[in-house]
């Protein structure tokens, strides 16, 4: 009892410095793919100071609330996400859960962006939330099929599945083909940065955002970076001891992050186009397999 | 990171803070913003400085006035000098800003920018190198340690004069003032 309520505290902590050293990592890399030498790993962290010591200019009380409420939700999130074999919020039906709380991220940021009353705001907000809805499709699909193949709804007992057997991977590749490809949809990476796109759109949901709420912004794209990755690790890489998971966490951030360092931005049109097509067809293919097995 | 800046870290975590990561905001005034795609792209590279452009002046710390400004511009300046949040600097860029330049007896150009907003440091030159933003970006780091980049701090005690000067150029301005003003002193100044 005393072990769950202290990694109930210390999770979401260690969540955050893997979050913003890939943020870190990001910058730095993409830098080194473009021949330049790139800003220091640590420079999220000093921006992050600068902006909670900046003014921050409030637009009302939901402006406030919205930003807090995506950051909570992910925080609650990063409690329910099996890390290794450390899930301190863990239950039954923790999957159904993990669902249902990924949408509190976009929803705060959409009430905040309302009270914003900025056209650009509004702009980001469409387009973010036809962005999810065009993952959310094969997103759910793909996590169907693992549901249906392992039996289960329940995080904890699929990676305990993957450790006694193979990795998820290998008897489930089409859902994480699927997963994989609109991985950079959910972390809102290069094809996909439509949300947030600083030449169209003068960054998005961000707009009217300054000081401390560019700060919690940037924290909660941090674990939701960690969020992301670490779903797809517990359903199709087998978990693992923390550093083992760490390890694969950074293979997939790689990957990820090498599709956007050289790739242009999709339109919002192209994206759903692409999003309902190649992974919902290779998703929906993988459900249809897993309950034939 | 210098080992000896941990210290000042620990110390003044606000200034360092400001100091390594300045966010500039794009604001194409004049020619002077040719210069700006070379400095923040591959070939010199401005984000090793913490220097990043950004879209909005909510996001911004750095504001870079580059080249010539004229009286449509300076309406767009002020403005988006207003909507920064606190700790900001402005730097003229070119030669323009500081006197003219070319510009100098156009009757549509503004000769003397720092009568309108407070300018934190000058980099002369028509056009200045690259390189010279860098030089500039460094003395700003000089400055914030030395507390002597107080152009916002300027700006909310002089209010009065500098929205007197906005609005002998411009008549009536159409937002209201940012700081509060004594209403009398500014009528009397007027006449």
């Amino acid at each position: 009892m005393v072990i769950k309520a202290v990694w109930i505290i210390v999770l979401p902590i260690v969540a955050f410095i893997i979050g913003i050293f890939f943020l870190g990592l990001q910058r730095k890399i993409i830098a080194r793919i473009h021949r330049r030498y790139g800003p220091p790993i640590y420079q999220p962290i000093i921006d992050v100071i600068k902006l909670i010591n900046q003014e921050s200019i409030s637009h009302g009380k939901l402006f406030d609330m919205g930003v807090i409420l995506s950051l909570a939700g992910s925080i609650i999130l990063v409690l329910f996400i099996p890390f290794g074999e450390i899930a301190p919020l863990s239950g039954s039906g923790d999957f159904l859960v993990v669902l249902y709380l990924m949408l509190l991220v976009p929803l705060g940021i959409a009430l905040s962006g309302g009270e914003g009353a900025n056209p650009n705001i509004s702009i980001g907000i469409s387009r973010k939330m036809m962005l999810s809805l065009g993952y959310e499709v094969p997103f759910l699909f793909s996590i169907l099929a693992v549901m249906t193949y392992y039996k289960t709804t329940s995080l904890v007992k699929v990676v305990g599945f993957q450790q006694s057997s193979l990795w998820g991977i290998i008897h489930l590749p089409l859902p994480a083909i699927a997963y994989f490809m609109i991985l950079p949809a959910m972390l809102e990476m290069r094809p996909f940065d439509i949300v947030s796109a600083p030449q169209e759109i003068a960054s998005g949901p961000a707009v009217e955002y300054g000081g401390r709420y560019l700060a919690l912004t940037t924290i909660e794209h941090a674990f939701h970076i960690f969020i992301v990755i670490a779903l797809f690790v517990d359903l199709f890489l087998g978990g693992g001891n923390p550093f083992t998971f760490f390890v694969k966490m950074l293979v997939v951030f790689l990957l990820g992050l090498f599709i956007h360092a050289v790739f242009p931005r999709f339109r919002i049109d192209q994206a759903i186009k692409y999003c309902w097509k190649w992974p919902t067809i290779l998703a929906l293919a993988g459900l249809i397999i897993a309950r034939i097995i | 990171m210098d080992r000896t800046n941990i210290k000042k870290w620990l110390k003044t975590p606000d200034k360092m803070g400001q100091k390594y990561s300045l966010w500039a905001v794009y604001f194409c005034t004049g020619c002077g913003i040719i210069e700006i795609p070379p400095v923040i792209t591959s070939r010199w590279d401005a984000e090793r400085f913490g220097v990043i452009p950004v879209a909005t002046p909510r996001q911004a710390n750095l504001f870079l006035i580059t080249g010539y400004v004229s009286l449509k511009t300076l309406k767009a300046i002020i403005r988006t000098y207003e909507l920064m949040p606190d700790p900001k600097y402005t730097v003229g860029f070119g030669s323009c800003p500081i006197n003219g330049g070319m510009y100098w007896d156009s009757y549509n150009t503004i000769k003397h920018l720092d009568k309108y907003i407070p300018v934190d440091g000058w980099i002369a030159g028509c056009m200045p190198r690259p390189e010279a933003i860098f030089i500039a970006v460094t003395h700003l780091w000089t400055m914030i340690d030395k507390e002597m980049a107080t152009g916002y701090k300027r700006y909310k005690e002089n209010y009065e004069y500098y929205r007197h000067n906005q609005e002998r150029l411009f008549g009536k301005l159409e937002w209201p003032p940012l700081y509060p003003i004594n209403e009398e002193k500014t009528e009397g100044e007027g006449n």
